[in-house]
């Protein structure tokens, strides 16, 4: 062996750990959505497909109002659900992360969170109906309470139960990192801080804010990614009245509209990727963590 | 040594030596969970003084630094600073600086904006353009000009103590509390930094209260010395005063320059492993112990005769240090005497290993602790 391959050998020697994943991502990331977006220019007649391609799918997405609809209902629960995880997820992650001094109660406090995941994803969005009915558990103590005098109807069956659920469900994928980030925090950079004079309100948003920000922003992607591509908790909540584009993939791939389901496949794709890239334009995550 | 410590009951108390009170402590006591940090310490400090407070780990120094900082409310005992009672007082009210051991800096923040910070957000409102100018004459005097916008992660050890350092300072706080400062830099540039420390202390004419658990820094750093030991003030005064008069022994063996025997004291004599000798100077100290300097101490052929104290012992190995050479010697019970060299004294003697020589010293220069003390 001469020393050229020799030291080829060793330059080269790691590099094929790295093939397995190579082969993984080909194989079920990259090659699928390629097919995804091949199909979504394939010619769609009522009882067959065939690979002649057209733009007739792409043309029928943005022309109809039930798609475009779709999309921005989409978009416009995926912001409203991402600001409430958000709003609970933050106070809650501080408490846990920040505040709760000992380190085993803050690991038992995250587990507690957790729990919930034990059961199955449908129990966990079904059992939100028996709470939000009409004659669920929520209308049935403020009727006892003498709070309302009429049972609440919009609780069940519409975009309302749709964030309730979800919010429920994604909270946690928030709660995580931000409690994590804030849990490396020095608490001498804390009392240093109010050592130089800063009340709590400055020592938050000068000092505790900007260093969490790299678990908001992961918070965020988990949240984002999750909600965007949701269609089980719209099915079972909101009584079909509320279509996201996931729905939308789901009815169109049951009655075998491959086209179709294919471009709002591809739009939703999009839509995710230039979120994921504007949350990660926030904070640089390679120098965070 | 020191099984006695507990039953010390001191009543030394750190009192200030020059001009008038900047702050006092009266009868502080701290527990944690049954433990007692603190035990009614009390504790003064002039204008323009440098005091450092000495004590091994868990003696309570630091929790002492915290309480006047107003990051723990002492159980009982008051604070006093400028003339007011602040025992009560928020720690972000208060205008007492603080310089953590580990810096704490502020790591998504530019040298300048950590300068900055106390002025930006601070109870009292600063005009940005006088804020400017205080940060730029703070960065200039500790030597960081050039180094303003460079992240504090970007900055050496030495460098993010000074930012530290001009964090605390640019608040011109009348006192100002060290917790171990120079306890996370390299030796050579822990000298440095003291000399610093010295220099930029007395250009601002501020109190620093300075926590140390290394002698050699009290000693070489403070106007004045306050022995921390469990929680309590076992003696304070000039560097001069603890190191050639230790009050106990705690605290000779803190100062770690002394070689301490047991034995008993009696009647004006005290009987060791170095036989008897007269000690008419006794210090009032809850045990027997006879402590006598390391350059004191002087190394004789075992044939010598000698009229005062002499013990055999068996040279083990030496150390040099520079200016002194540290030489080990081990008695027949294993007990280590260390013996100091100065070499302006002349070149040092060569000790055969494994050898018996006599050591000797002129009892004048011991210090006697006992309970019959005069």
């Amino acid at each position: 062996m001469t020393d050229a391959t020799v030291a080829r050998k060793r330059r080269l020697g790691p590099t094929w750990l790295i093939l397995p994943g190579i082969v993984w991502m080909a194989l079920f990331m990259i090659v699928p959505i390629a097919m995804i977006v091949y199909v979504s220019f394939w010619t769609q007649t009522t009882f067959n497909i065939s690979p002649t391609p057209t733009l007739a799918s792409w043309k029928q997405f943005f022309a109809s109002d039930t798609y475009i609809g779709a999309l921005w209902t989409t978009i416009r629960i995926w912001l409203i659900v991402l600001a409430a995880t958000f709003a609970i997820g933050y106070p809650t992650a501080l408490f846990v992360g920040l505040f709760v001094k000992s380190k085993t109660l803050s690991t038992v406090l995250l587990v507690i969170c957790v729990i919930p995941f034990w059961t199955s994803f449908l129990i966990r969005v079904l059992a939100w109906r028996p709470m939000l009915g009409k004659e669920g558990v929520i209308n049935i103590i403020l009727l006892k309470l003498n709070v309302i005098s009429h049972p609440i109807e919009v609780l069940l069956f519409t975009e309302l139960s749709v964030i309730i659920g979800m919010t429920q469900i994604y909270c946690v994928f928030m709660v995580g990192p931000i409690a994590f980030m804030l849990g490396r925090i020095d608490r001498n950079i804390i009392e240093a801080a109010r050592d130089l004079g800063a009340g709590f309100g400055r020592i938050f948003w000068k000092i505790i804010f900007p260093l969490s920000l790299p678990g908001v922003v992961v918070g965020a992607i988990f949240v984002s990614v999750m909600v965007l591509g949701e269609f089980a908790t719209s099915g079972a909540l909101s009584g079909r009245k509320v279509n996201l584009l996931g729905n939308i993939i789901v009815t169109q791939v049951g009655s075998l509209k491959w086209a179709m389901a294919s471009v709002s496949g591809v739009i939703l794709t999009v839509v995710m990727g230039m979120v994921i890239a504007a949350f990660l334009r926030i904070v640089d995550l390679k120098q965070e963590l | 040594m020191g099984a006695g410590c507990k039953n010390l009951r001191s009543t030394v108390t750190g009192r200030m030596t020059t001009g008038a009170a900047i702050f006092r402590i009266d009868g502080v006591s701290k527990s944690y969970g049954g433990v007692k940090a603190l035990d009614s310490v009390t504790l003064e400090a002039g204008v323009n003084e440098y005091v450092s407070l000495l004590g091994p780990s868990g003696s309570g120094k630091t929790t002492l630094l915290r309480v006047i900082a107003g990051f723990e409310v002492p159980d009982v005992g008051r604070v006093v600073f400028q003339g007011r009672d602040i025992t009560g007082l928020p720690a972000h009210e208060r205008g007492i600086g603080f310089v953590f051991q580990n810096f704490a800096l502020f790591p998504h923040l530019t040298v300048k904006k950590n300068v900055a910070f106390g002025m930006m957000n601070g109870g009292v409102a600063v005009p940005a353009a006088e804020i400017d100018q205080r940060c730029q004459a703070m960065i200039d005097m500790v030597g960081l000009s050039g180094l303003e916008d460079r992240g504090v992660e970007q900055i050496s050890g030495g460098q993010r103590q000074r930012v530290a350092l001009a964090r605390t300072l640019v608040m011109q706080p009348k006192l100002v509390l060290l917790d171990e400062p120079l306890g996370a830099l390299d030796a050579n540039l822990r000298g440095r930094m003291r000399n610093e420390l010295r220099a930029i202390r007395e250009r601002m004419g501020v109190t620093f209260l300075h926590v140390t658990g290394s002698e050699t820094e009290a000693l070489a750093m403070g106007d004045r010395i306050v022995v921390l030991d469990r929680g309590r003030i076992i003696q304070a005064g000039t560097p001069d005063d603890v190191y050639s008069a230790p009050s106990s022994p705690a605290v000779a063996h803190f100062l770690n320059r002394f070689n301490l025997f047991d034995g008993t004291l009696t009647a004006g004599k005290f009987t060791g492993p170095f036989g008897t000798v007269a000690s008419p100077h006794a210090v009032r100290a809850p045990q027997d112990v006879y402590a006598i300097r390391y350059d004191r101490v002087n190394v004789l052929p075992l044939t010598a005769t000698v009229s005062g104290p002499a013990l055999k012992a068996t040279y083990i190995a030496s150390e040099y240090l520079g200016s002194s050479v540290m030489n080990f010697f081990e008695t027949s019970d294993g007990k280590v005497v260390e013996v100091e060299h100065h070499l302006s004294l002349g070149a040092p003697e060569i000790y055969v290993a494994r050898q018996d020589y006599l050591l000797t010293w002129n009892p004048e220069q011991a210090i006697v602790f006992g309970r019959e003390a005069t």
